[in-house]
C-alpha cells in the first residue's frame, strides 16, 4: 500500500513539475517523511513522557486534596468535641453554682431560725426571771409588812396597856391573826 | 515571509489593484533553505520540525515539575493536555478512549501549532497548507478507526455498514452503499483535504491582502492615490488576520474532534 502511493506520489510530483497544479494538493514526499518524523516525536513524548509526568502531579494533588479534607475533617471533629466538653464543662459550673447558692440559702435559713429560737428561748427566760423575783419581791415585802405591822400593833398596844408587854408571844399572836386573816380574805 | 519578497519582486502596482504571483504554487513551495548531502531542506520541513519541537518543549516545560499548586503556565498546559484527554478522547469514545488520548492529544497538539504558524509573525506559513500533515494523520486515523473496527466487532463490523438493520429494507441497500462510501472513502478524504484547504484558503487571503497591502503602501511614489487600496487590503487583511486566529484554533480541534468520532464510531458501531 505504501508503495503504491509512493508511486502515485511520485508521478503527481513529476506531473507538478510539468506545470499542472495537481502537485499542490498532494503531498510533498519529503514534507510527508519530516511529518512522520515530526509526528511521532511528539507522540512519543506526549506518549511516554507527557502523560506520565501529568498523571504523577494529578496524583499528587488529588492525595493533597483529599489529605486536607481529612485534616479539615479531624479538625472539625477536635473543635466540636472541645465545644462538648466546654458545654459539659458550663453545665456543670451552672449546677454547682446553683448547688452552692440552694446551700447557702439552706444554711442562712438555719442560722436565721436558730437565732430566732435562741432569742425566744433567751427572751422567755428573762420573762421568768423577772417574774420570780417579781414575786419573790413582794413576798419580801409582804413579810416586811407584817413584821411592821406587829411591830406597830405591840407599840400601840403597849402605849394603851402601858406597860411592856412580852413581845415574842405578842408577836406569835399577831402572825396567827395575820394568817387567819389571809386564810378569810 | 519569503511569500512577500516573491510578490514585492514581481508586482506592477502601477497597473495592478491587487499584487498576486504569476504562479500560486510560490505562496506554498517554500525555497529550499540548506542541502544535507543530496537531500533538499525546504522551509516547510524545517517548520514541520519546529512545530514538533515546540510542543515538546511546551509539554516539558509545563509539566517538569508537576508541582501541586501549579504555575500559571503549568495550568495551562495542563488543561490543554487534559481539554484532549478527558473532553475529547474520553467524553466521546467512552473509557476506552484513554488507549487513543495520546495520539488524539499528539495530534492536537501539533496541528494547533502548525495552524498557529499561519499567524505567527516571521514564520507565516502554515505547515498543514501542505497536504502532508493532513493526509498523514487522515491515514492514520482512518487506518485505526478500520482496525479497531474490524478488530473489535470481526467482519459484522463490515456487515452493519452495508446491510444497516434499523433501516428499513426498501432503503437498506441504498444507505448501506452510501455509508461504505462515506466510512471508507469520504471519511478520510474530508478530513484531510477540510484541514489543508481551511489553511490554505487562510494563507492565501493573508499573504495576498497584507502583502499587496505592504507593497502598495510602500511604493506610494509609484503607486500614487492608488495606495489607498493598499491600505484598505492591509485593513481588511488585519480583519482575516484575526479570523484566522480562530480558525487556526478551531480547525485543529474538529480535526481531533472527528478524529474521536470515527474511533468511537468503530469501537461502539451500533451507536
Amino acid at each position: 500500500m505504501l508503495y503504491a502511493m509512493s508511486t502515485v506520489l511520485i508521478l503527481a510530483e513529476t506531473e507538478a513539475e510539468e506545470g499542472s497544479n495537481i502537485g499542490l494538493v498532494l503531498p510533498d514526499p519529503y514534507e510527508l517523511v519530516a511529518g512522520i518524523i515530526a509526528f511521532a516525536i511528539v507522540f512519543f513524548f506526549v506518549w511516554k513522557w507527557a502523560f506520565p509526568a501529568i498523571n504523577r502531579s494529578l496524583e499528587s494533588r488529588q492525595q493533597a486534596i483529599s489529605g486536607q479534607l481529612k485534616e479539615a475533617e479531624t479538625a472539625k471533629l477536635e473543635a466540636q468535641s472541645l465545644l462538648d466538653d466546654y458545654r459539659a464543662q458550663l453545665a456543670t459550673a451552672k449546677s454547682e453554682a446553683d448547688r452552692i447558692v440552694e446551700e447557702a440559702r439552706a444554711q442562712g435559713d438555719a442560722v436565721r431560725a436558730d437565732l430566732v429560737s435562741k432569742s425566744e428561748a433567751e427572751a422567755s427566760q428573762i420573762v421568768a426571771k423577772a417574774r420570780v423575783d417579781a414575786a419573790n419581791e413582794k413576798a419580801r415585802a409582804l413579810q416586811e409588812a407584817r413584821q411592821e405591822v406587829a411591830d406597830l400593833s405591840i407599840d400601840l398596844a403597849e402605849k394603851v396597856v402601858g406597860e411592856n408587854l412580852d413581845r415574842a408571844a405578842q408577836h406569835g399572836l399577831i402572825e396567827r391573826y395575820l394568817a387567819d386573816l389571809e386564810r378569810m380574805a | 515571509m519569503f511569500e512577500q519578497v516573491i510578490l514585492a519582486s514581481e508586482c506592477d502596482v502601477a497597473n495592478e489593484v491587487i499584487c498576486a504571483p504569476a504562479d500560486v504554487k510560490e505562496l506554498f513551495e517554500l525555497p529550499t533553505v540548506f542541502h544535507i548531502g543530496q537531500l533538499a531542506v525546504s522551509r516547510t520541513m524545517i517548520l514541520i520540525f519546529l512545530a514538533a519541537f515546540i510542543v515538546v518543549a511546551l509539554l516539558y516545560f509545563g509539566l517538569r515539575k508537576g508541582s501541586v499548586i501549579p504555575s500559571k503556565f503549568q495550568a495551562v498546559i495542563e488543561s490543554l493536555v487534559q481539554f484532549v484527554r478527558k473532553d475529547v478522547a474520553e467524553d466521546i469514545i467512552g473509557p476506552e478512549g484513554v488507549r487513543y488520548a495520546p495520539y488524539l492529544t499528539a495530534m492536537f497538539l501539533f496541528l494547533l501549532v502548525g495552524n498557529l504558524f499561519e499567524i505567527t509573525p516571521l514564520i507565516n506559513f502554515p505547515i498543514t497548507a501542505r497536504m502532508a500533515i493532513p493526509a498523514f494523520l487522515a491515514i492514520v486515523t482512518y487506518v485505526i478507526f478500520v482496525f479497531v473496527g474490524f478488530h473489535k466487532n470481526g467482519f459484522r463490523y463490515l456487515t452493519d455498514i452495508i446491510w444497516p438493520k434499523a433501516v428499513p429494507l426498501a432503503l437498506r441497500w441504498l444507505v448501506g452503499i452510501i455509508e461504505l462510501f462515506s466510512t471508507f472513502i469520504l471519511r478520510p478524504l474530508t478530513l484531510a483535504v477540510r484541514l489543508f484547504a481551511n489553511l490554505v484558503a487562510g494563507h492565501l487571503m493573508l499573504t495576498l491582502l497584507l502583502g499587496s497591502g505592504v507593497i502598495f503602501i510602500w511604493n506610494f511614489a509609484e503607486a500614487g492615490a492608488k495606495s489607498l487600496v493598499g491600505v484598505a487590503w492591509f485593513a481588511f487583511g488585519l480583519g482575516i488576520f484575526l479570523f484566522e486566529i480562530v480558525v487556526a484554533v478551531l480547525q485543529a480541534y474538529i480535526f481531533t474532534l472527528l478524529s474521536a468520532v470515527y474511533i468511537q464510531s468503530s469501537v461502539h458501531p451500533e451507536h
